[in-house]
This record gives structure tokens, sequence and C-alpha cells, in this order.
């Protein structure tokens, strides 16, 4: 007890000491909203991401239309032709007459695979792969029913999901695994590590307020704001983006708006965005110790919404095994949930462990985790057990601050 | 004798006691009579409502080839009569989802509306349609009857000119009566032929037992179908805005009302053990819960259910006969009975299932 009372007073001592540092240091202007301006004009722009978003709804939304192309698909993965010329695949012309594409920035973090391409090449190649398997290998069997090893249609609920040959939903696997191999490791491996923020002289650009060319930021201001883009950049109100958190995007703001929407996770929006905004009123300040403490913050959280989906997918597929394991009609439920488990299990290799440089779960030990929650028997899920199920999920819940039953619900 | 009974309380309430940190509740305790409970479902109120129900199928089926073959407006009031009689039938039956109208998904392929126009006319003009394909769930059963007799034009000499003119239109309004009727007589006939007693002899406690497997499908039906389905999500509980066409019958118009009371009817019937033909009421979840009242806990919660059913009645008899113009009008009054019916989750999915140490085996898919 005098231990504890001790380390009490010592803690207090500490943040006192901490408090009065912060007080000798620069001010810091913490607006109410996302607003910041210089000379009258807003600072803030993250139109690359907001665009980038956008692109990766068109592509999700076409992977569910049985009349697009591969080759249509893979354009708007790549915004170029299969011969790298320009395409046009978006229904959208402020896309088309845009340059910027989803795939360069998959697994292309700074901090994760700057030096490791290898891995990146894989995982951008699984994307790819998920692509063609939806138009060669579901789509032409639209209107044939799922059955253990062959892919159709599968009713879940009143909806009617497409599944391959062992049960997985493709679109699913590409939607939820952007949210951690373009939305997360951008945010959390690129622009918010030191190696982006503080690149070249970008401190000192900084502190005298040296802006890009035709621009109305710094360097560093809009590196932030571009780690904000992949979260907000479709909200209806970039400045105040809680307002409609969960509805403005199908990736990261979607689940963000889920967890926050749990009563175990509530108040989780708040804290990401309080860190994005503090972060950014200290770099107009030039306190960089504040903001690395919020880039801190928000790589823990965002990680930990992964990890509360993969879980809550997990036990949503074993909640919704039918009791008959035979009857082949009942597994659309299951399926849809463990599609988005597998896209948010994958996202975990792009998580950020606090105080290191890697992942949660790095890309191998994905891949692990990943051919368990496949390899129960011969044809995929249609063959899961609910053991695997929370074997995996345990294996998740062991690094996080949360249980199994706070994500499930 | 006394003294024995009361140590046995006391010793299972020991057990039951010792047993409560596993959150799995498996083990029964009480003696209650669930096979006796089981038997009056089955044989006084479930196949009785499937034997109503196929009856009026089978005039539905004779009336759409009555229809088809000539096309009449004296032909289609008479179609339009028999299919709101099996549609409101269906209401008293839909709750019952286990066994075979589980396995072949009855209720999906019965009752999935809005109904998918766009389908419908495709599977008209085409002619090739699989109606055994989940995704053709939206094209066919009881809503897609609706469009095709009370949707498919602004008045009924226009309607009939359809059909006198494309005898495509009958023919699939014949293929949908004919698979509503052979679904329905595959589920009839399971029970029939031998599901009646394995449905009644699976009277244990277990996660798989008949009570808590029909007890959790009663509870989902209640939640999904007749507080979300027919009342919540067209008023708009689960959108940014009220979805008035999304009421049940959206083109008869005027019958969403009677579906929902005959369904609201059926669902209280059935809590307290009605016999469907209405001569007299068997055990069923009242009774059990008052055996546990008597037995020292919990609340009066079958006299707090039923209050609850009965508020839930009153506010929607308030309601009028066309949902669709309740919400246009007065939307106010929907959400006064989507209220009513939610306080009722509470006590039904929350207190009942405590109460009858009955896990709740389904989840709310986050819909997406």
């Amino acid at each position: 007890m005098n231990k504890v009372f001790l380390s009490l007073i010592f803690t207090t001592i500490l943040l006192a000491s901490c408090s009065d540092d912060s007080d000798n240091g620069p001010s810091i202007d913490n607006p109410e909203t996302y607003s910041f301006e210089r000379n009258g004009q807003s600072t803030v722009s993250f139109t690359g991401q907001t665009t980038r978003i956008q692109m990766a709804e068109e592509l999700i939304s076409a992977m569910m239309d049985f009349s697009t192309s591969e080759a249509l698909q893979l354009e708007m993965y790549r915004n170029e032709t299969a011969d790298g010329g320009d395409a046009n695949p978006y229904s959208d012309p402020a896309l088309n007459a845009d340059n910027k594409n989803i795939k360069s920035k998959v697994a292309a973090s700074r901090d994760f695979f700057f030096t490791n391409t290898s891995t990146s090449s894989i995982i951008k190649a699984d994307f790819e792969e998920w692509i063609s398997g939806q138009v060669n290998k579901v789509f032409p069997n639209e209107n044939t029913v799922a059955a253990p090893g062959i892919a159709g249609q599968i009713a879940d609920g009143s909806s009617t999901r497409f599944v391959n040959s062992k049960g997985l939903e493709y679109n699913q696997l590409v939607a939820k695994s952007l949210i951690g191999a373009l939305m997360a490791d951008q945010m959390l491996n690129n622009y918010l590590g030191t190696a982006v923020l503080d690149e070249a002289d970008n401190r000192a650009s900084n502190d005298s307020e040296l802006l890009e060319d035709g621009t109305n930021y710094t360097t560093m201001e809009h590196k932030w704001d571009e780690a904000y883009g992949y979260l907000y950049g479709t909200s209806a109100d970039k400045t105040n983006p809680n307002a409609s958190i969960g509805s403005d995007d199908s990736f990261l703001n979607k689940y963000i708006g889920r967890a926050e929407n749990d009563n175990d996770f509530a108040g989780i929006a708040n804290e990401i965005f309080e860190a994005f905004k503090l972060g950014r009123a200290a770099i107009v300040a030039g306190d960089y110790t504040i903001r690395d403490q919020q880039a801190q913050i928000i790589r823990e959280k965002i990680s930990e919404v992964i990890a509360i989906r993969a879980v809550h997918y997990l036990q949503a597929g074993k909640n919704a095994l039918p009791d008959d394991r035979d009857n082949t009609a009942l597994y659309g439920s299951a399926f849809h949930g463990l599609s988005e488990g597998y896209g948010f299990i994958y996202s975990l290799q792009f998580t950020r462990q606090l105080g290191t440089d890697l992942p949660y779960f790095t890309h191998n030990e994905v891949n692990a985790m990943l051919e368990k929650l496949m390899g129960d028997g011969d044809n995929g899920l249609w063959d899961v057990e609910p053991t695997t199920l929370d074997e995996l999920s345990e294996e998740i819940v062991a690094k996080f601050q949360f249980t199994i039953d706070q994500a499930a619900n | 004798m006394k003294l024995l009974k009361i140590c046995t309380l006391l010793i299972s309430g020991l057990v039951f006691w010792a047993c409560s940190s596993d959150e799995e509740p498996q083990v029964n305790t009480d003696n209650f009579d669930r096979g006796a409970m089981l038997a009056n479902w089955a044989d006084n109120i479930i196949i009785p409502g499937y034997t109503s129900y196929t009856a009026s199928l089978i005039t539905l089926d004779e009336a759409s080839a009555v229809f088809a073959e000539t096309s009449t407006i004296e032909n289609l009031e008479g179609l339009r009569s028999a299919w709101l009689d099996a549609y409101t039938l269906w209401q008293k039956v839909s709750m019952f989802e286990i066994g075979k109208a589980e396995a072949i998904a009855l209720r999906d392929f019965t009752n999935i509306y809005p109904t998918n126009v766009e389908t419908i006319e495709s599977n008209i003009s085409t002619g090739d349609y699989n109606l055994e394909l989940p995704s053709s769930r939206v094209a066919q059963g009881f809503p897609a009857i609706d469009y095709l007799i009370n949707g498919l034009a602004s008045d009924d000499a226009l309607i009939t000119d359809k059909f006198n003119q494309d005898p495509k239109y009958g023919t699939y309004l014949k293929a949908l009566t004919s698979r509503l009727n052979t679904l329905a007589q595959e589920v009839l006939q399971d029970w029939e032929t031998g599901y009646r007693e394995a449905f009644i002899s699976n009277d244990g406690s277990s996660a798989t037992s008949s009570v808590n497997k029909l007890v959790n499908d009663y509870m989902f039906y209640y939640e999904k179908f007749l507080r979300a389905g027919k009342i919540g999500i067209p008023a708009g509980v689960f959108s940014n805005t009220p979805l008035s066409d999304n009421v049940e019958a959206f083109y008869k118009n005027d019958a969403s009302k009677i579906l929902f009371s005959t369904a609201l009817d059926a669902a209280q019937g059935f809590f307290n053990g009605d016999f469907y033909d209405g001569s007299g009421s068997g055990i069923s979840l009242d009774d059990y819960l008052e055996f546990i009242h008597s037995n020292g806990s919990s609340e009066d919660l079958n006299t707090l259910i039923n209050n609850q059913f009965e508020i839930s009645r009153s506010r929607s008899q308030m309601l009028n006969d066309s949902f669709f113009l309740q919400i246009e009008n007065d939307n106010a009054l929907m959400l006064n009975t989507y209220d009513a019916l939610q306080a009722n989750v509470v006590l039904l999915k929350v207190d009942m299932f405590q109460a009858l140490n009955i896990k709740v085996d389904f989840v709310d898919a986050d819909g997406d």
C-alpha cells in the first residue's frame, strides 16, 4: 500500500514537472475544430486523400457490379491501363482527371516498406489477385448456389452474398484490407512518423513558416493533414468530422464509427480527433514533443480499432455458424462476418505498437493467422471450427487492453 | 415431502449459484414440464397454423390460375382476396422458423419486402429465372405478387390489360403462387411426418433443445420482422429519413395495418399458448414465467409482458390502415408504436431469457 502511495506521489511529481516543462515551451493555441489559418486563409489540405478514398469506393462497388470487367477493376486500382497508359475507369470525371491512384500507396509507408519493397509488392499483388478472383471465379457463378468447393451466391438474412469456393467474399477482402494497407499504413507509419514529419529541414522550415511553393502551408503541416485526410477525407464537415463519424466512407471512418457506437469503446472517436487537432496545433506552435505524443495516441487508437473489428467479426462469424453444419444454405451470415474478419486480420500488419517500429502482428504472423482461419479443412470457411475462431480472437486480444466480450457485442 | 422439496430447491439453488459464474447457461434446474409446452405449441398452434396457411395457398394458387387464364377485373378481385387471406394467415406462422422452415429459409422466400420491381420485370420479360436462388428472393413471395396484382398499373382495367396483352405476366404469377405453395407444403409435411415427435421429444434445456431454439426464433422474429420490418424500418428508426415505401404490402396500400395487427396478436397468442382455433389456451411461456415467479424468483414477467403487448396494441390501433399514409402524414404515431414494441424487447429478450435461463443465440448483423 505504501509503495502504491509513494509511486502515486512520484507520478504526481513527475506529471507536475512535465506540465511545468510544457508551460515553458511554446504555447499551443488548440482550436475547437480542425481549422487552421494563416493570413486569413486555411492552411489545411488533404485533397489527395479524399481522392483515394473516393477511388477506393468506386473500386469496391465495381467489384459487386457483375457487368464490369477485370481490366476495368484493375484500372480502378492502378488508375492506368494494363500497359501503363492513362486510364479513365471511374464514373466521377474528377477522379479520371486525377493522376493519383490506390495501388502506389498500398503497403507503401516510409517506416514499414521503404526498405521492404519485396513485402510491399506481395501485398500490392494480393489486392490484384482478389480483384481478378472476383471477376474470374465469382462472376461466372453469379447464378450458382454456393457450396463447399463451389463459388456462387448465398443468403445472409435478406441480403445475397457472393463467395469464392472457400466461402470468402473478395469484395470484403479488398475493402477491409485497404483499411490497413492504405489508410492505416499511410497514416500511422508514414505521415505521423518522424521520418516523414521531420524529413530534411522540415522542422526549420516549419519554425520559420517557410511555405511550400504556391501553397499556404509548411511541409510539416501538410504531412500531418494528409494523415488526417485518410480518416476524415470524405467527412461531411471536414473541420468537425465526428458529427457524422461512421457514415462518411466504407473504410476507416466507418469502423471508427462502429467502435464508437459500442458502449465499451465510446469516446474513442473523440480521443482520435482531439489528438489530430492538438497535434496539428502543436505543429503550428512548433512543439514537437506534444506533436509526437498525439501521434502516439492516434497510432494506439487506430490500431486498437482494427483489432477490435477483427475480433468482432471472428466472433460474429462464430455465432452465425449454423447448428446444422450440413445445411450449406445457412452459411451466408458466417461467411460475411468472417470475410470482413479476414480483411481486418490482414490489416493488423499495418498497425503500430507503441514505442516500436513494429506492427502488433507482422506480415508473417498475419499470414499464419489467415492460414489458420482457412485451414480447418479442404474447403476453407465451410470447414472452420468455432475453436479456431476463438483461438484467433484470443491471440489478438492478448496484445491489447480489451476483451473478446467487449469486442464481440 | 415438503422438506425434501425445499432441500432440493436449496441444493439446486446452490448448484445454480456455483455454476452462475459460468456464463453459458446450460443446466436447467427447474422441473417445469417443457415437453407439455412443446406439445401444446406443436399440436394446438404450429401445425394448425400451417394447415390453414397451406389451405389458403391452394386457394391462392387456384385463383392465380383462373386470373392468368381469364384476366378479368372480377377474377382480379378474387385473386386479391385470396392473396390477402393467405398473406394474413402467413403472419400467424412466420415466427416458427424452425426445422424444415429454417432449413429451406421459408420466411425469406415468402416475404422479403420491399420487392424488386426491376428484377421482377426482367424475370418476366426474359423468362430466364431460378426462383430457388437467394438473389431471386426479392422477386417472389407475397410482396412480388402484391406488385403484380396491385402495382402493375394505375387502375384495375390497365392491370388486366397487361395480363391480357402479355401472357408472360400470368406465367410468372402462377410460378410465384405455386412456389409459395410448394414451400409451405414441404414444411407442413415435415411436421406431419416425424418432425412433430422429434420437436416434442427434444425437451431438454441445452442450446439446441426445442424450447431454447424456438424461443430464440420467436425473439428474432419479434425484433427483426415484427418490430423492425413492419414498423421501425418504414418509420425511419434505422435511417436518416422515413422509408414509407418500405411498408409491408406497399402496392395494396391499405393492408399494412391488418397484417401487422394479425402478427402482433399471433406473437402474443403464442406467448400465452392460445390455441390457433381460439377454443382455449394451453401451456406456454406465460405459464413458464408464472412457474418461475411462484418459486420465488424474478418479477411478475407474465403480467408485465402481457401489459406491454396491450400497450403496443392500443397504440397501433390509432394508426391508419395504410402505414404508408400514416408515415407520410404523422410519423410520430408510428414511432410511438415502435417504442411500445421496443419496450417489450427488453422484457422478453433480457428479463424472460434470464428467468428461463435461455441464452440468446443470435446477434444483430451490423448490416453492411
